[in-house]
C-alpha cells in the first residue's frame, strides 16, 4: 500500500470526511509534510472506492457546491489494520536492528 | 486562478470521472488555493492514471492480451519454422555438407538464433495454454532475441535490414507484453484452426523451396496466411474483437510507419551504398513512440467504447 492510500484510509478511519477535510487531516498527521493535491486524492479515492475499500457517507451542497463525505467500509478497516500490522512489524525489526547497532558501538553514534 | 482554467484541466480525465468528480475537485481545488505548475502536474498524471487504470481493469484486455499471446506465439513459430526450413533448402541445395548428407542431418546446423526463435515461441506457446506466467516470458525473451540477432548483425551494413524485420520485432515485443498481463490459461479459444491453417501456409512457403516450386503460389502464401489470421480475428466474439486490435496495432502501425516515414532513409542507402546511413535518434525514436502511441490511443478508445456500452446496458436494464 502506497503512503498517500494509507493515509488517505487512516483519515477516513476516525471519521467520514470530504475531499478538503482529507487533505487537511492527512497534512495534520504528517506534520505538513504530506499535503495532498486534488488530482492525487480523487485518482485514489476513486480507486478505493472501486476496491470496496471506502464508500460514499452522505452528500450535501455548500455554497452550491457539491460536497461529498466518504467513509471506510468494513473491508477497508481490514485492509488498514493489514498495512498498519506490517508497518509496526518492520518498525519493529528496524528499532531492534538500531538498538543493537547502539550496543555493538559502545552507545556512541556512528 | 480561474474555474475554467482548471476545468480545461479536467478535461483531462475521461468523462464518467468527471461526471462523478469534477465539482467536488473544483470545490477543493478553489479552496485550496494551490495554483502552479505542481498543481496541473499532479492533476495530469493523476488523469494519466485514471485512464490507464480504467484500460488495465478491463477483464477483456486480459483476455485479449492472452489471445495475443497464444496467437501470436503461433504465427511466430510458423514464420521462426519458415526461416529454419528455408535455411536448410538453402543449404541442401548448395551441398555444402556433401552428396552423403541429407537434409535431416542439415536440420542439426542451423544458426542458433533461429533456434533460439524456434524453441522461444514454443515455449511461449506452451506456456500460455498451460497458464505458466514466468516460463512464457522466460520463452518471450529468448524469442525476441533470437529474432534480433539477425536484424544486429547487418545493422551497420544494410541499416534496412532493421526495418524491413521491424514488424516482427515489434510482434515479438508485443507478445512478450501481453504475457505480462495475459489472464492465466485463457479460455476455449475461438479461431484455432484458421490461425493454424495461416501458421501453416507460412511454413508451405519454405516448404516449396524443398520439393517443388511456382511462383505463383510461394508468393500468394503470406496473403493467404494474412487473410486467415483476419478470419481467426473475425471469429472472436464481438466485444474482445477491438481489445485484440488494440494489442495487434503497434504491429499493424510498423508497415505504413516505416513505408512512408522511412522511404527517402532507404532510397538513399541503394542509391550510395558506398556512404550508407544509419538510423538517426528521431528516427529510433519514432520507430518506439509511434508503435506505443497506438498502442495507448486504441487502447483508451476502445476502454471508452466499452464502458460507454456498459452504461448503455446500465441505463436500459
Amino acid at each position: 500500500m502506497r503512503e498517500p492510500t494509507f493515509l488517505i484510509l487512516t483519515a477516513l478511519a476516525e471519521e467520514p470526511r470530504h475531499g478538503y477535510a482529507v487533505i487537511e487531516d492527512v497534512s495534520a498527521m504528517t506534520g505538513g509534510r504530506v499535503r495532498l493535491r486534488a488530482g492525487t486524492l480523487y485518482a485514489a479515492l476513486d480507486r478505493l472506492r472501486s476496491d470496496g475499500l471506502i464508500d460514499v457517507d452522505r452528500e450535501e451542497v455548500v455554497q452550491s457546491r457539491l460536497r461529498r463525505y466518504y467513509r471506510l467500509t468494513a473491508a477497508g478497516e481490514r485492509s488498514l489494520a493489514a498495512e498498519t500490522a506490517r508497518l509496526r512489524e518492520q518498525a519493529a525489526i528496524a528499532d531492534r536492528r538500531l538498538r543493537a547497532r547502539r550496543t555493538d558501538l559502545g552507545g556512541a553514534p556512528a | 486562478m480561474s474555474e475554467g482554467t482548471y476545468r480545461r484541466w479536467l478535461a483531462l480525465y475521461p468523462s464518467d470521472f468527471r461526471a462523478e468528480y469534477e465539482e467536488e475537485m473544483l470545490a477543493v481545488l478553489m479552496s485550496e488555493g494551490r495554483p502552479g505548475p505542481a498543481q496541473f502536474f499532479d492533476l495530469a498524471r493523476a488523469a494519466v492514471a485514471v485512464r490507464l487504470r480504467q484500460v488495465t481493469g478491463s477483464a477483456r484486455w486480459r483476455q485479449a492480451a492472452w489471445l495475443t499471446q497464444t496467437f501470436g506465439a503461433i504465427l511466430l513459430l510458423a514464420l521462426a519454422l519458415r526461416h529454419l526450413v528455408t535455411e536448410v533448402a538453402v543449404w541442401d541445395s548448395q551441398e555444402l555438407f556433401g552428396p552423403g548428407l541429407s537434409v535431416s542431418d542439415a536440420v542439426a546446423l542451423p544458426q542458433l538464433a533461429i533456434l533460439a526463435r524456434v524453441s522461444g515461441w514454443a515455449v511461449v506457446l506452451i506456456a500460455a495454454l498451460r497458464g505458466w506466467r514466468l516460463l512464457g516470458l522466460a520463452g518471450a525473451v529468448l524469442g525476441l532475441g533470437g529474432q534480433a540477432v539477425a536484424p544486429a548483425q547487418l545493422y551497420l551494413e544494410t541499416p534496412a535490414t532493421v526495418l524491413n524485420a521491424y514488424w516482427q520485432l515489434m510482434a515479438a515485443a508485443v507478445v512478450l507484453a501481453a504475457g505480462v498481463v495475459a489472464v492465466r490459461g485463457g479460455a476455449r479459444t475461438r479461431g484455432l484452426v484458421p490461425l493454424l491453417a495461416a501458421a501453416a501456409a507460412l511454413v508451405l512457403q519454405a516448404v516449396m523451396l524443398l520439393r517443388w516450386f511456382s511462383w505463383e503460389i510461394y508468393n500468394g502464401l503470406p496473403w493467404v496466411a494474412l487473410a486467415l489470421a483476419a478470419v481467426a480475428a473475425a471469429r472472436q466474439e464481438p466485444a474482445m474483437r477491438p481489445w485484440l486490435l488494440t494489442w495487434a496495432a503497434p504491429v499493424l502501425v510498423t508497415v505504413p510507419l516505416v513505408r512512408t516515414g522511412f522511404d527517402g532513409f532507404i532510397e538513399h542507402n541503394i542509391r550510395h551504398p558506398e556512404a550508407t546511413r544509419l538510423l538517426d535518434g528521431f528516427q529510433w525514436t519514432a520507430l518506439v513512440l509511434v508503435p506505443l502511441a497506438a498502442f495507448l490511443f486504441m487502447a483508451l478508445l476502445t476502454s471508452r467504447f466499452e464502458r460507454g456500452r456498459a452504461a448503455r446496458a446500465g441505463g436500459a436494464a
